[in-house]
């Protein structure tokens, strides 16, 4: 123990005069509870990506990344205080959990220090909106994948839909925007339904939409797992038949092993391992630390926040100092990570970033396509 | 007219459910005085067995039986390990002694098995539905109704002949007097536990066959669900919980069925409400226990 703590203290004494050699990044995520399936897998993606730029020497070669990290446990007053003692400890920039709602606990933090934050996958667009000039987005925005969705569908010939949501978080109520794409593009809403994250039993709205006469061409939803499945299986075996849209939150093996009632259904997500694409590399190499092959994009996602943070870096010509690489990742362009390019320059803090339109087919992913949404369509942020 | 009878049919489903996992509630506390709320885990184990029996190419028919097995197996070890040694202490005690159980089991799940949902390999027979005239019924409500009806005939059966049964209902009215014609006490409570994860391996069959996904906190929704149902029913009181169950499934589905659009985000409130209205008539529930008061061991 003794001969630990002595090699310990002389690592640290060591480490001491690099010190300004250091990116000190503080995590503060859900390593437990309702957002830890989406915050875990970010954080392996970003653990992969901070051991390779050290191995490698650091960012440009000498500036090693340091993680501070802090479990949240998916509660936003845990996150409000996480953050405040990652702040206290000095750190550059600060990761925030997956769902806005939590990360918009730390808002008040992060403002105060004057420390750039990045939620690790909320993609709602109100996010940045409200935090303001220190807090970004590391996902696709929720009225973007809405926007690609909703023309897909239009586009296939599809003029009516029907949305079911749930008002409980900003990310549940994408459907929302979907409706107001569909509308401006010529479709027709025939009605809405919410529901409650959580909820066991869609048989109540299934048997009334199978009783609408006509049928919705489409159906869109953000619900996801384990709500998603339910949905999907009471629509179908209560005779709904209409295409079915999701988005990147089922994107996961769930999904894709519900079988037949999965058939054809479409969603958006930030990426797909196209040959020779960014992200095959990176699912290889996630393959070859873990021993298994990503279950999901969000541990792409994960390498995407910390070569964002490398780029900002580099930006900065080396600077870790909290409100200079604030401007510089304000104004990033076109940074390569794994799933996509990325690019902060003349956005609020919400990124732009290619979206993925994948269907299921035979259990299997399939890409539709990657498509630019027009900037017209996309609706401005709404706040629930 | 078809519509109505086709959300009852789902009202069915959903409070036969609803009845079976209030019942494993019921059945514990009316030994012990125990509220368990581990006994979402008991499903979430369930669950578990069923994902690895899927993924190691086991019959569903078989894993069935290995998953209600394996609940009933750890709601023993669960009695044995977690509530024997403060059996005798306050409810408030076991009542903090389960949650504490809850947690833990939660965490253990998402550090050693995944934080994500694994799926669950569902056969597609469930999926699919049949036609009764004008009605359309998924084969899993069937399946969720007939399991219901089997369930109940045989628990009334067994708790009206069977010896532990006997014992059961006998220590459920008063303990003390219980035990002094001879019953055993740790026969009596380890018989409620075991016969709660046989409760709760059933339901949890049918709670993953709906969503075919199995997540560390899956078990919340449900116990909460059965809580509530229990208390509607009248706690302790195993007819009232299958009472309190239905109730609240018929609550829940028509309120989803016929509450204007614009109320139906205020759904959940207004199913709490009705179920205090109920209360406010019917303080101790339906079918209120006759030994509320009596004294544990």
């Amino acid at each position: 123990m003794n001969k630990l703590l002595i090699s310990t203290l002389l690592a640290s004494a060591m480490a001491l005069p690099a010190a300004a050699e250091t990116l000190r990044v503080g995590v503060a995520t859900a390593q437990t509870g309702a957002l830890a399936p989406f915050d875990t897998p970010v954080i392996d993606g970003i653990h992969i990506a901070v051991d390779e730029i050290n191995a490698a020497g650091g960012i440009d070669g000498k500036i090693k990344i340091e993680l501070l990290e802090k479990d949240v446990r998916s509660d936003a007053a845990q996150t409000s205080i996480a953050t405040q003692e990652l702040v206290d400890e000095g750190v550059s920039v600060i990761v925030l959990p997956c769902d806005a709602d939590p990360s918009l606990a730390a808002i008040g933090v992060v403002t105060d220090a004057q420390i750039p934050a990045i939620s690790t996958c909320a993609s709602s667009p109100t996010l940045p909106q409200i935090g303001g000039d220190y807090m970004f987005a590391n996902f696709p925005g929720d009225n973007v994948q809405a926007t690609v969705s909703a023309k897909w569908a239009y586009d296939e010939g599809h003029r009516s839909a029907y949305i079911i949501y749930s008002p409980d978080t900003q990310y549940t109520t994408m459907p929302l925007y979907f409706a107001e794409v569909f509308e401006k593009l010529g479709g027709k809403m025939l009605g809405e339904d919410t529901h409650t994250i959580g909820q066991q039993d869609f048989s109540a709205i299934a048997t009334r939409i199978a009783a609408l006469d006509p049928q919705p061409d489409v159906i869109m939803t953000s619900t996801y797992e384990p709500d998603f499945p339910s949905m999907l299986k009471a629509l179908r075996a209560a005779g709904v038949e209409s295409q079915m849209i999701g988005s990147d939150g089922i994107d996961s093996p769930t999904t894709f092993s519900l079988g037949a009632v999965a058939e054809g259904l479409v969603f958006t997500t930030a990426g797909h391992p196209t040959e020779g694409s960014e992200l095959e590399a990176f699912n290889k190499k996630f393959e070859e630390v873990n021993g298994e092959a990503p279950q999901t994009v969000f541990n792409a996602v994960g390498y995407d926040l910390v070569k964002v943070l490398e780029a900002a870096v580099i930006a900065a010509d080396g600077s870790t100092d909290a409100n200079t690489l604030r401007d510089a990742i304000a104004n990033l362009e076109n940074v390569q990570g794994a799933t996509s390019t990325i690019t902060y320059k003349g956005t609020n803090g919400m990124p732009l970033r290619s979206v993925s339109l994948i269907r299921v087919k035979d259990g299997e992913r399939e890409l539709i396509g990657q498509p630019t949404p027009d900037a017209s369509l996309i609706p401005e942020p709404r706040v629930q | 007219m078809d519509l109505f009878l086709q959300q009852t049919v789902n009202a069915f489903a959903l409070g036969g459910t609803y009845a079976l996992l209030a019942l494993g509630l019921a059945m514990v506390f009316s030994t012990m005085g125990l509220i368990n709320f581990a006994h979402g885990e008991l499903m979430t184990i369930a669950g578990y067995i069923l994902m690895a029996c899927g993924l190691a190419g086991v019959p569903f028919a078989f894993s069935i039986l290995l998953a209600i097995a394996a609940a009933v197996l750890a709601a023993v070890v669960m009695e044995r390990i977690a509530f024997r040694p403060v059996r005798n202490a306050s409810g408030a005690t076991m009542l903090v002694t389960s949650f504490a159980v809850s947690m833990i089991l939660q965490v253990l799940f998402q550090n050693f098995i995944s934080a994500r949902s694994q799926a669950v390999l569902v056969p597609e027979i469930l999926s699919e539905s049949v036609r009764f005239g004008g009605l359309v019924i998924g084969v899993n409500k069937i399946a969720a109704i007939a399991t219901t009806i089997v369930m109940l005939i045989f628990l009334d059966r067994f708790m009206k002949h069977h010896r532990i049964g006997i014992a059961m209902r006998a220590a459920a009215e008063d303990f003390s007097v219980a035990r002094l014609m001879g019953i055993r006490a740790n026969t009596v409570i380890a018989g409620a536990f075991a016969l709660s994860g046989f409760l709760a391996g059933v339901a949890a069959v049918l709670w993953v066959s709906q969503r075919a996904s199995v997540d560390p906190l899956m078990g919340f929704t449900p116990v909460l669900k059965a809580f509530i149902a229990a208390i509607l029913g009248g706690l302790g009181s195993l007819r009232g919980a299958v009472a309190g169950g239905f109730l609240l499934g018929f609550i829940e589905i028509y309120l989803a069925a016929y509450l204007p659009a614009g109320m139906q985000e205020f759904r959940d409130p207004i199913a709490l409400c009705l179920v205090v209205l109920v209360l406010i008539f019917r303080p101790n529930g339906l079918i209120p226990s006759p030994a509320l008061k009596a004294e544990k061991v």
